[in-house]
């Protein structure tokens, strides 16, 4: 208990009132628009959303982690929408989001937003600001196909390695269906992981699960089969 | 493989697959790892075994058509997911439930919690071969069920609330039911608690077993139970108070040193206050009506709906088009049992939903994973693992 009993986490927090709330995104609000080039976000009529250009993301995601009016030390979680065919929508096509939450106080939620266009779908990571955003991030990259710049490890998460295309893109079709077959061996992320943890790799390690070859599971499917997978009448 | 540690010394480490079909995982999840000796020199994980597409699927329907879906995040309490969603959709609505609804999710959530917490510790104690707990904390799990049935008729995925009110009212002897499951409940766990607190065994198995420290722990995002554990004395059932829960008498329980037995323990001792909560809801419960008034919600009753045009219009729109949600973005959560449950909608004013992103907390226990057990032994990463309370449906969606 010695850890927290120091700092204001152990401590039970009085909830906040109404009052308080709007005066924290009022203040928020403020800071963000001033100081990073902010803008409100219409759409989000019952609580606050920032738009932020990507280039301030980071400073702006710093700021509001470390300062004391603000210690947003929770990252709750990072997704983005795909606003094609969205009504009345003329903006770029993608935005990123970013929900945030402070542990310090009650009631200190906000949302940044940032605005992705199609044919450069990028936004600077933000892994080494919050260890989870590592996770949030390779999440959103597998459904959305948004490249986080400077992100370690960019691999798909939920969806299989070999899957083909960006699931929650309103242009990718709800019921296509894709043959996938391997096994992901996790090799390379683990050579990396040993190296981040201070070893020095002499030989790779072999794959533990079986490959298809192995399996015998290529020579069993024909491509009929496979094409009746992937094609359902 | 050959390896230099960090110490310049080379060494042969041996790859290991735990998972993903592996009795402790309870559900598909893999760690794999690379051990000298029995100790985990570093571990990778990989998830999206139980992935269905939850958040493409639920853009096919209508908003009433999420419920079912919701059901199958955290399957150990599918109903903390109906609340959780349907709270969120009110909250866009700006509408309040009548009281007896707002007590009655109280009432189920908190039971939903005890059931959860229940699989989370009788697994746990298993994992570690202390199967007996298993029948003590489960038996009275199996008559929660009971009840999820009479109300439902489904015993694991009950979609039982609806955006604006519930299924159902409940049925003639519920209360009795449930006081009495609380005492079943009550029992278990006592008899859990004698087995597990002052056991030499459980407690040099987790004691001190993968510690996480309180700015770790918020660093990985993580909420709930797990992060109590850690000492941080958060709950969103104290800090943002929703459905009343600011007038129930309970406390929020918490940790101090952040390892497998403070996880396990928050849950435990949570049980008793969750009962006591259940108690309270018992003895304010009055008869009254369990929907919303809201003709955009609500379907017209079978009496007008056959005798009333417009009626049967509204009746038409409300099925087949589905509520029609304000147009906008909007992030509701609630404390689940296992963290803030959270649920980023985005509409377009239409009766299908233009995106719904879950924030399961179990996610972000299982991202820190491969963190928690690199030192340890094979055998703490199974300890540690149970007490995280990985549920893949949520974890994967």
């Amino acid at each position: 208990m010695s850890q927290t009993a120091n700092t204001d986490l152990g401590r039970e927090l009085a909830p906040a009132t109404a009052q308080e709330r709007k005066a924290f995104q009022d203040h928020a609000f403020q800071v963000l628009s001033s100081r990073f080039q902010g803008t409100l976000d219409a759409a989000d009529r019952w609580g606050l959303t920032v738009v932020l250009p990507s280039e301030r993301l980071r400073e702006a995601v710093v700021f509001l982690r470390d300062s004391d009016d603000f210690r947003l030390d929770l990252l709750l979680d990072i997704t983005a929408v795909d606003y094609l065919g969205y009504p009345g929508h003329d903006e770029a096509r993608f935005a990123v989001v970013y929900n945030l939450r402070s542990q310090r106080a009650a009631g200190r939620r906000l949302r940044l937003k940032v605005r992705v266009e199609e044919e450069t779908p990028k936004v600077p990571s933000i892994h080494d600001l919050y260890r989870i955003a590592n996770w949030q991030e390779r999440e959103t990259w597998d459904q959305y196909g948004i490249v986080f710049e400077g992100h370690p490890d960019l691999r798909r998460l939920l969806n299989h390695i070999e899957f083909q295309g960006h699931p929650l893109r309103k242009d990718y079709p709800a019921r296509k269906r894709q043959w996938l077959s391997s096994n992901d061996p996790l090799v390379a992320p683990m050579v990396a992981r040993l190296k981040s943890n201070g070893f020095t790799v002499l030989e790779n390690p072999t794959p533990n699960a079986p490959s298809v070859e192995e399996t015998g599971l290529l020579g069993k499917v024909s491509r009929e089969q496979r094409n009746n997978v992937e094609n359902p009448s | 493989m050959k390896v230099l540690t960090p110490q310049g010394e080379k060494i042969d480490l041996l790859t290991v697959n735990i998972g993903p079909s592996h009795p402790a995982t309870h559900g598909a999840l893999r760690a794999f790892v690379a051990l000298d000796g029995e100790t985990i020199a570093s571990a990778v994980s990989e998830i999206g075994y139980l992935h269905r597409g939850f958040e493409k699927m639920v853009e096919q329907g209508t908003w009433q058509q999420v419920l079912p879906y919701t059901d199958r995040l955290n399957y150990c309490s599918a109903i903390l997911n109906n609340v959780g969603f349907c709270h969120t959709i009110e909250r866009m609505f700006e509408i309040d439930v009548p009281d007896r609804t707002r007590e009655l999710r109280v009432l189920l959530s908190e039971l939903s919690r005890i059931i959860d917490h229940s699989v989370c510790v009788a697994a746990a104690a298993s994992d570690l071969g202390a199967l007996t707990n298993y029948f003590y904390l489960f038996n009275p799990r199996e008559k929660v069920y009971a009840i999820w049935e009479k109300l439902s008729g489904a015993r694991l995925t009950n979609t039982f609330t609806r955006i604006g009110g519930l299924y159902r009212d409940t049925y003639d002897g519920f209360e009795s039911d449930v006081a009495a499951v609380l005492v079943d409940v009550e029992t278990g766990l006592a008899d859990a608690f004698r087995l597990l607190e002052h056991n030499r065994i459980f407690i040099e198995r987790t004691r001190g077993c993968c510690p996480i420290s309180p700015e770790d722990a918020i660093a990985w995002g993580w909420t709930g139970p797990c992060l109590r554990a850690t000492g941080v004395e958060r709950d969103l059932r104290k800090d943002e108070p929703y459905m009343g829960y600011e007038t129930y008498d309970f406390q929020t329980v918490v940790g101090t040193t952040g390892d497998t037995f403070d996880r396990l323990m928050v849950r435990m001792y949570e049980i008793q206050e969750s009962i006591s909560i259940c108690r309270q809801v018992l003895s304010r419960l009055r008869p009254g009506p369990i929907n919303t008034t809201d003709p955009r919600l609500i379907l017209p009753g079978h009496g007008k709906t056959y005798h009333d045009m417009e009626a049967l219009i509204n009746h038409f729109k409300v099925v087949f088009e589905g509520v029609r949600v304000p147009a906008g973005e909007f992030y509701g959560s609630i404390e689940a049992a296992n963290g803030e449950l959270g649920f980023f909608v985005v509409s377009d004013g239409s009766g299908k939903p233009w995106k719904i992103k879950v924030r399961p907390p179990c996610f972000t226990q299982f991202a820190a994973f491969a963190n928690l057990v690199e030192g340890s032994m094979v055998a703490d990463a199974i300890a540690c693992l149970s007490s995280i309370n990985i549920i893949a449906g949520e974890l994967d969606r």
